[in-house]
């Protein structure tokens, strides 16, 4: 069975009501009134300055409504290089915010799978792994233990040494790593990280993962990433999204 | 008829029209100018789309005219407040000066957005960057364009819509004129200066007039001008005073960069200062660009929302000369129509 036809399968491509599920995000609403197809948010847009990337054409097929296009917009690497920066909101004359508009059409895409189809989209199956199960486990988004220098070579050789020495290191420098009580990078107390759980429970956020987290099986499978009862191999995904 | 006496607020090109025609028709009129001269905003232009004439020419034929008809002209009053006194309505003036009229029109003018609002477009800060009115100002008191350096300009970016279409300084309305201004002002720079390179960066080339779209024409046969459709991020000076400017190409859909020794921003028209002031003490209302409101925009345009009030010109919504004085004489044959309607 192909992955499209998976999908169909459980109805998660829902290309027929793909304007009312957009409209139906409030972040809509805000970030799009009426674009006027000026130009001033890609002018000011940083991201537009590195990739082919667009915000007013962005703003423009949204507005459009049009079905082929926005389900396009939904399965490319266009929508995961906005930064968020926000700069687009300061100027635009009609008060739209591109960057808003992005927001609802990533959603959109985990929401109904369509990220797969990227190669910037199938990230995010990293991202859940490691943002996303550290501000679960830890309490933060970034937790020095998770920054591991072989998986991390941006970090730069001190890194090492800082991973290596880390307790004393943020000792030094007068956090509180790991411990009880107030400082930087204290100890989350268990009853916030449960209450932070709970947040991402009720708002959405962890349905959220399970589904990037299923899609992402179905992709591992139909590259054949499998083990020997054939169910998605996650280890080889991950290395093949590394590599990718 | 003849002895009602109508009161004109203003005397821009509106009002000098409007009050001659009334006088001329035989009523009393008095035209009460805040200023020490008559003549508005075109006191400060030196040439004139469509045909570059001279404003100045036809700010003293209206003067001419003015006098010759037998309009009692005040200078230097500015009027802050029209009330109503029975049938009649006072009108009082900074000074406690007061005026008594069966009728008022109202030609107030406009006044220019203020660029230094937009802040990204550096007005104020950087001495390259100027309006489509210093640069009236400038040409007619020197006759020559010139960067802050003293040199001639190599590369001239003209920016549309400053103030206007912009939800971010609260007018999301054209001003109408500015873009015809910046093609007039583009062929000026380019018959003076014609090694110079000038950009004209819009949004859309909005030329309503019967003789715009031929400037257009020789605007880009003629001279060259480069128009480029996308609108301005913004503006940032270098280290040698010259600026760079962002905008998309959107018929590319390309980002673009680029340095020019000076910008012009086309700046657009706003309600006038006193509007606020004149439409308190009576049922005057405004619309929701903030200029005064008609009765009925398409059949009572001249008509305020308080009976016996007038306004001509600008004070009503962006116009050109052209129009404006077409606009002040319907506003005369609307007062006379008020006059003879009314039981004595
Ligand atoms: C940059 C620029 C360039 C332009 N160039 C052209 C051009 O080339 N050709 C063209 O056709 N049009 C041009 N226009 C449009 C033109 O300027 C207007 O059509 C014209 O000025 C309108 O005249 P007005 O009498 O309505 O208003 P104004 O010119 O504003 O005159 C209003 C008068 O009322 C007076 N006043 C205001 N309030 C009071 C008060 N409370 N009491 C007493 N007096 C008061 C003011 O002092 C002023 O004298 C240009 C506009 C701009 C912004
Ligand atoms: S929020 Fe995104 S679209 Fe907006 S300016 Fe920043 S990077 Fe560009
Ligand atoms: S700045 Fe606003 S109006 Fe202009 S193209 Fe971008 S979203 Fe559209
Ligand atoms: S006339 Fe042209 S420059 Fe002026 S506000 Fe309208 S579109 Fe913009």
């Amino acid at each position: 069975m192909g992955i499209c036809q998976a999908l169909h399968k459980q109805g998660s491509f829902m290309y027929s009501d793909l304007n009312q599920r957009l409209k139906a995000d409030v972040r809509l609403e805000e970030g799009l009134q009426a674009c006027m197809n000026c130009g001033i948010c890609t002018a000011i847009c940083p991201a537009a300055e590195f990739y082919e990337y667009d915000p007013r054409s962005i703003a423009i097929t949204v507005q459009s409504g049009n079905h082929e296009k926005i389900a396009a917009l939904l399965e490319s690497d266009t929508i995961w290089y906005c930064g968020q920066c926000m700069s687009c909101k300061t100027r635009c004359p009609r008060n739209n915010c591109p960057g808003l508009i992005i927001n609802v059409l990533r959603k959109l895409s985990q929401e109904t799978g369509a990220f797969i189809k990227s190669r910037m989209g199938r990230q995010q199956y990293l991202i859940v792994k490691s943002i996303g199960a550290n501000i679960l486990q830890f309490g933060y988004c970034v937790h020095p233990t998770s920054l591991v220098p072989a998986t991390h070579p941006e970090q730069g050789p001190v890194w090492r040494w800082v991973y290596e020495n880390m307790h004393e290191v943020y000792a030094a420098v007068g956090a509180n790593l790991d411990g009880d009580g107030p400082g930087a990078m204290r100890k989350i107390s268990p009853t916030d990280l449960k209450e932070l759980h709970q947040i991402f429970k009720v708002s959405g956020g962890l349905k959220l993962y399970q589904t990037i987290g299923h899609f992402s099986q179905l992709k591992a499978i139909e590259l054949g990433l499998t083990d020997e009862n054939g169910d998605a191999d996650m280890e080889k995904y991950t290395q093949y999204l590394l590599n990718e | 008829m003849n002895n009602k006496h109508v009161a004109v607020i203003g005397g821009g090109i509106a009002g000098m029209e409007a009050a001659s025609v009334l006088a001329r028709q035989g009523l009393k009129v008095t035209l009460i100018e805040k200023q020490a001269n008559t003549g508005g905003k075109l006191n400060d232009w030196d040439h004139l789309f469509p045909d570059f004439s001279s404003p100045e020419v036809l700010v003293n034929s209206l003067a001419t005219k003015t006098k010759d008809s037998g309009v009692n002209t005040v200078y230097n009053t500015e009027i802050s407040r029209i009330e109503r006194a029975g049938k009649r309505f006072e009108l009082r003036a900074n000074q406690d000066a007061r005026f008594y009229a069966d009728a008022v029109l109202v030609a107030s003018g406009f006044n220019v957005f203020d660029a230094t609002i937009k802040e990204e477009y550096g007005y104020g800060l950087f001495g390259n960057v100027i309006t489509s009115v210093d640069f009236e100002k400038r040409m007619k008191k020197h006759g020559q364009l010139h960067t802050i350096q003293g040199t001639d300009p190599k590369r001239v970016a003209i920016i549309h819509c400053v103030g206007s279409r912009d939800a971010k300084v609260g007018n999301t309305y054209c001003s109408k004129v500015c873009c015809i201004t910046g093609i007039k002002q583009a062929i000026e720079i380019s018959e003076m200066l014609p090694d110079c390179e000038v950009f004209c960066f819009y949004m859309d080339l909005r030329l309503y007039g019967s003789k715009f779209d031929s400037l257009y024409l020789q605007a880009q046969k003629r001279h060259k001008i480069q128009f480029i459709r996308g609108r301005l991020s913004e503006a940032a000076e270098r280290a040698d005073k010259s600026i760079q400017i962002k905008a998309e190409d959107t018929l590319q859909g390309r980002p673009l960069r680029m340095t020019v020794d000076m910008v012009i921003l086309l700046v657009g028209m706003e309600p006038g200062a006193s509007t606020s002031q004149l439409i308190q003490k009576n049922q005057m209302t405004v619309d929701e660009n903030g200029f005064l409101k008609s009765a009925n925009v398409h059949c009572a345009r001249n008509q305020s929302t308080q009976e016996g009030i007038f306004m001509a010109g600008t004070a009503i919504c962006p116009m050109a000369v052209n129009e404006t004085i077409e606009n002040a004489r319907s506003a005369t044959t609307e007062i006379i129509h008020f006059f003879e309607n009314r039981r004595p």
